[in-house]
């Protein structure tokens, strides 16, 4: 039924169609925006195909700001029924995902809200977890963050110090490495400016990497 | 904020592709000291660390669920939208225009 799409990761030009017309890439946005105007005409179907295709992503970016995944996937769950209500209106000036994006953000939010959660400030961040490693010596002498025991702590330390980071900056840094986006891409998610993105990245880093300070040996710059 | 924390700042942008031209030179300079080399070892690593770590799935039972509730939901037409759109700016005419 859709074998005429061929839809390509976003950061790939689309090609012109080949001499022969037989088919044609579009951009992945393309590609949404296709499916979104089959939605708008009736099709279900096409409905499905991006709930299909969207489903992981979102489940990855909610999960990082709602913790219990039963309720993680609620979010997931409402986030479709309300862009499935307000795609009547979508009109393409941003790209659907952006836009999936923000009202996936803005359902997990209202949901931590309804939940009497607030998100913690960079003032209460959990230390004891992030820092309160026994064998955190033991790390030092290994002195070897390759190795399996140093994996496994640094994961610990990073994931202890963002489920502790307010939910702006760890919204920014989830989208960022995890999903990808570009700096205009999440100031579009977070509808705010380009320059606010990019001090919440820089912020969100410098909680993290102050915590992972302790449990790495750097080597003295001689030039100083 | 103190040169340094600065410095970093750009180093982040740096590593993400989204540094001014104009401040190229300096965190490139800051590269070679030994705090804008931690900054980009560890952002590097904290990046890596977070894309590794695994998400949880989804149920088997979600898209059941979600297709039970989407088929309660009317179709969000366009034609619709785009009625009820020319309607309420008919309905503004209409009130703007009368006396």
């Amino acid at each position: 039924m859709y074998r005429f799409l061929r839809c390509t990761h976003q950061s790939v030009p689309p090609r012109e169609r080949v001499a022969n017309g037989a088919w044609s890439v579009t951009t992945e946005r393309e590609c949404d925006q296709l499916l979104v105007e089959r939605v708008q005409a009736g099709d279900q179907g096409a409905f499905d195909l991006l709930v299909s295709k969207y489903q992981r992503r979102l489940m990855r970016l909610v999960s990082r700001l709602v913790h219990d995944p039963a309720e993680a996937e609620d979010v997931v769950q409402e986030t479709f029924i309300k862009a499935y209500r307000a795609l009547r209106h979508f009109r393409g000036d941003s790209a659907f995902y952006t836009w999936l994006y923000r009202i996936g953000i803005n359902t997990a939010k209202n949901f931590l809200v309804t939940q009497g959660r607030r998100a913690p400030t960079s003032t209460e961040t959990d230390a004891e977890r992030a820092e309160g490693f026994d064998d955190a010596d033991s790390l030092r002498d290994i002195n070897t963050p390759e190795s399996m025991l140093a994996s496994k702590q640094i994961a610990h330390t990073v994931n202890a110090a963002m489920e502790a980071l307010p939910l702006e900056l760890r919204t920014a840094i989830v989208l960022r490495e995890i999903e990808g986006l570009s700096y205009e891409e999440i100031s579009e998610v977070m509808a705010c400016p380009i320059g606010t993105v990019r001090s919440r990245i820089f912020r969100a880093r410098e909680v993290i990497a102050e915590k992972l300070r302790p449990l790495l040996d750097f080597p003295v710059d001689k030039r100083r | 904020m103190d040169t340094n924390r600065k410095l970093r700042e750009q180093i982040s942008a740096l590593k993400d592709g989204a540094l001014l031209d104009v401040d190229l030179e300096l965190a490139l300079a800051a590269l070679q000291g030994s705090d804008g080399r931690q900054a980009w070892d560890l952002y590097h690593l904290i990046g890596d660390t977070l894309r590794d770590t695994a998400s949880p799935a989804l149920s088997p039972a979600f898209n059941a669920r979600l297709a039970e509730r989407l088929a309660g939901e009317p179709p969000p037409l366009r034609r619709a939208a785009v009625a009820a759109e020319s309607t309420g700016l008919a309905a503004v005419l209409a009130k703007t225009a009368s006396p």
